[in-house]
């Protein structure tokens, strides 16, 4: 069960820069019509002349009339991959209250406004793809990280919401986080992996459309499980069932 | 068609009829009338989703939560034997009412469950309309809902007109041959879904798209399709406004305001829960006792069926069934029992243990309950592929059975219902003789998605709240058109007979106007 391009476009958010950019790159040339959503129309204007059917789309996500005024004037989104994020390094001392709202609304409340806008016709069709680059830095937050770790940890939460919410009536609408791993671009860090190894494997998994990817946690290739309590374990055994974790070149 | 739009707009008077709830009842009736060219207007307190969604029953409890599920959004309060208990019951609240949950089997009843017949005499002296007398709404009803299987083999009458139904699956085909070599009689379930290109067949959960035939696909939206009717959702009927012995208004809130909606005609066809409620709420000085209410009946007589679970193995792996069905125990020596059919679930992890649990909560071996967890699971294993059917035996009236205003319910396990549910299953018993099946269940197990008789029809007024054409007997420009209407809960599921019963009340109500 893939999504093809006679399903509808792929969204891309912060679509101007590193994974996002590669990531329109990989839809572009598997055939997709790509909608790329950032704030600097200069750096979509780039990944444009990159990829061949790709359309800038110019707005400041954390601006939720202006993200909805932006969808209306595309075609049905069949992929929603919310990618952008900022990562201030900022100690928390030195946080105000604006620029921690910054991060929030952007991180956040950006990921939410592009979901919401992208699930009206999702909905109408019963069927899409949202899937939402995550990290684990909510885990164990790093000094100078902290509106960045509490952003993407509640994303991550919005994650689970959003399933809650529509997955028992819309199920062919296929929600999930990816991890992308340890990225050589300007948030990431200097030997870290190519930005376009990892949009493949992304671009991959944002086309995979079985329902029970929903709730799935990949990081980079492979899919990462829950921890399972004792009591369901034991149930596993007995039901001589072992889940084994997916990976993306199995699927 | 693919979206119910909602017409909260729509005007407030000028309507030929108004109906209230649009369940198989409500919206079968208010189809037949707009259909006919009648201006209607339907009132339904549960919320429309996207038409795309396909939820089941869930146990989801925020009342919100709920009400966007067209799920019906409180628990239901039931003293049952004294022991009261709150908890949500399988029923639905939105276009289609219960029926988008449904498992769309469409039984007509036999004879005996409406006509008093010699050697089976019926408890209520008989229906007020004939079985011969409603068999063209039937036919109608069948014909409205796509209805296929095959007939009962052990029935004299003209079967209903029903169309081919699939072959069998493996499974199936092995499931009738154990069941004819035990000397049943089984036959093809007749199920009321169109099977449109890519059908899912959904039961127990919403159908995305106009293929399962509910109240939704096969009333609501061909009566909107007409363009002579309108849908308000979110609009829960509050109070009839009487005056004299007429509604004159119906007063409704729609999105937290209260609003009056004014037809010739008004329809109540809020469930068997729902409609008893309106009219006793609607008490006022004139009507003390709550409107239509003379006859101190209004939300008596509830009835559910009693289901018994059984599992049987037909030694075959596959999809659960819901194709067969047997009456060779629906009367047995001068008893009322019921049909037996396949359930359409798999008897997976979950529903395993739910009934080791059930069946361990009646018995003094209740604090092993947790514990059966692990039997279940071993037991999912080992009876992985059992088919479930269920015996639905037919409950009787009485009049201290019932709901009230407050939607309270109040319900006593008759010693005579226990007796031939002794008779049910002993039967049963026998009828899987020699075959690997299991009675599920130890404790009496009401089935809560089936209520029905809260407002009976019957000839005399002081016995009944209808008339034999769906009219109150004392409200002049009020009908019911749900399951509230039946004297008996009969030994079948009840949709086809609401839907027959709501055409038969619609063709009056046509008849009347010329
Ligand atoms: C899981 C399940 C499976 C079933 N399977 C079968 C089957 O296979 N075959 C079968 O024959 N039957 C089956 N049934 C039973 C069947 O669904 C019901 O008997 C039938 O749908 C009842 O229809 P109704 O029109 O009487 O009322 P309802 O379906 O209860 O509809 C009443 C409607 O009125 C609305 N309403 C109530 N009060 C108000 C108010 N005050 N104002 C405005 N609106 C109001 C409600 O929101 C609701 O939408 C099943 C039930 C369940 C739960």
């Amino acid at each position: 069960m893939r999504v093809t391009p006679e399903d509808g476009i792929v969204v891309v958010t912060g679509a101007g820069s590193g994974l996002g950019r590669a990531l329109a790159h990989v839809f572009a040339h598997k055939g997709f019509a790509v909608a790329g959503l950032g704030r600097r129309a200069e750096a979509l204007e780039e990944t444009a002349a990159l990829c061949p059917g790709f359309f800038a789309v110019p707005v400041d996500i954390a601006d939720a009339g202006a993200v909805r005024a932006a969808f209306a004037t595309l075609p049905a989104p069949a992929v929603l991959v919310n990618n952008a994020a900022i990562y201030p390094r900022r100690d928390l001392l030195a946080e105000t209250g604006e620029s921690w709202a910054e991060t929030v609304n952007s991180n956040l409340n950006g990921l939410v406004n592009c979901t919401l806008a992208a699930l009206g016709p999702m909905v109408q069709r019963g069927q899409g793809r949202i899937l939402n680059v995550a990290t684990f830095a909510d885990l164990n937050p790093l000094p100078g990280a902290a509106a960045y770790s509490v952003s993407k940890g509640a994303a991550r939460i919005f994650t689970r919401a959003l399933i809650a919410d529509i997955t028992d009536r819309f199920p062919g609408i296929v929600v999930s986080d990816w991890m992308p791993g340890m990225l050589a671009t300007k948030m990431g860090i200097r030997d870290g992996l190519d930005p376009a190894t990892a949009a493949a494997w992304g671009a991959t998994l944002a086309l995979l459309r079985d329902p029970s990817l929903t709730g799935s946690t990949f990081e980079m290739d492979r899919e990462i499980l829950p921890p399972r309590g004792l009591k369901n374990r034991v149930k596993d055994a007995l039901l001589l069932r072992r889940r084994r974790p997916r990976v993306l070149s199995d699927l | 068609m693919s979206t119910l739009a909602d017409h909260g707009d729509a005007p407030e008077g000028g309507w030929d009829a108004l109906v209230i709830g649009t369940g198989i009842g409500g919206g079968t009736l208010g189809r037949r009338l707009a259909e006919a060219g009648m201006r209607v207007l339907f009132l339904e307190k549960g919320q429309a989703d996207a038409r795309s969604a396909e939820n089941g029953l869930s146990e989801v409890a925020l009342p919100e939560a709920r009400a966007v599920r067209g799920l019906w959004p409180a628990p239901l309060t039931a003293t049952v034997d004294g022991i009261t208990q709150r908890f949500f019951a399988p029923l639905g609240s939105g276009p289609g009412g219960s029926s988008v949950f449904y498992a769309a089997t469409l039984e007509r009843p036999d004879r005996h469950d409406i006509d008093d017949t010699p050697g089976r005499p019926h408890p209520t002296g008989g229906w007020p309309l004939g079985f011969d007398t409603l068999a063209p709404s039937y036919a109608e009803a069948a014909r409205l809902y796509r209805v296929y299987g095959t007939p009962d083999p052990l029935s004299p009458e003209v079967p209903l007109p029903l169309r081919a139904p699939p072959p069998l699956t493996a499974v199936e085909a092995r499931l009738f041959d154990r069941l004819q070599r035990s000397g049943l009689h089984p036959y093809h379930a007749p199920t009321g879904i169109e099977r449109i290109d890519g059908c899912r067949m959904c039961l127990g959960r919403k159908c995305p798209k106009a293929c399962k035939m509910d109240g939704r696909s096969a009333g609501v939206e061909p009566a909107l399709a007409t363009g002579r009717a309108r849908l308000v959702t979110g609009a829960e009927v509050t109070r009839l406004v009487m005056d004299g012995d007429r509604i004159a208004a119906v007063e409704a809130t729609v999105d937290g305001t209260s609003r009056r909606f004014t037809a010739r005609r008004i329809v109540l066809a809020g469930g068997a829960l729902g409609s008893p409620r309106v009219l006793l709420r609607s008490a006022c000085e004139d009507w003390p006792d709550g409107v239509a209410n003379r006859s101190g009946l209004v939300g008596r007589n509830l009835m559910f069926h009693l289901n018994e679970i059984l599992a049987v193995w037909p030694g075959l792996d596959g999809p659960p069934t819901k194709a067969v069905s047997f009456r060779d125990l629906y009367h047995r020596d001068g008893q009322r029992l019921g049909t037996v059919q396949a359930m359409g679930i798999r008897a997976s992890y979950g529903e395993i243990t739910y009934y080791l649990q059930r069946m361990l909560e009646g018995t003094r071996l209740a604090p092993l309950a947790p514990v059966a967890r692990l039997p279940a699971a071993l037991a999912a294993r080992l009876l992985g592929s059992a088919q479930i059917l269920v015996g639905l035996l037919e409950d009787l009236p009485y009049r201290e059975n019932r709901v009230g205003a407050d939607g309270h319910i109040h319900y006593t396990l008759h010693d005579e219902l226990k007796a031939r549910r002794r008779v049910f299953r002993r039967a049963l018993r026998q009828a899987f003789r020699g075959q690997r099946g299991l009675l599920l269940g130890i404790a009496p197990d009401l089935n809560w998605g089936h209520p029905c008789g809260t407002l009976r029809f019957g000839h005399d007024p002081a016995h009944s709240v209808l008339r034999a054409d769906g009219r109150t007997h004392d409200v002049e420009n009020l009908w019911v058109a749900d399951a509230s209407f039946m004297p008996t809960s009969m030994g079948v599921n009840p949709s086809l007979t609401i839907a027959a019963f709501a055409l038969h009340v619609a063709d009056g109500m046509l008849g009347g106007r010329k």
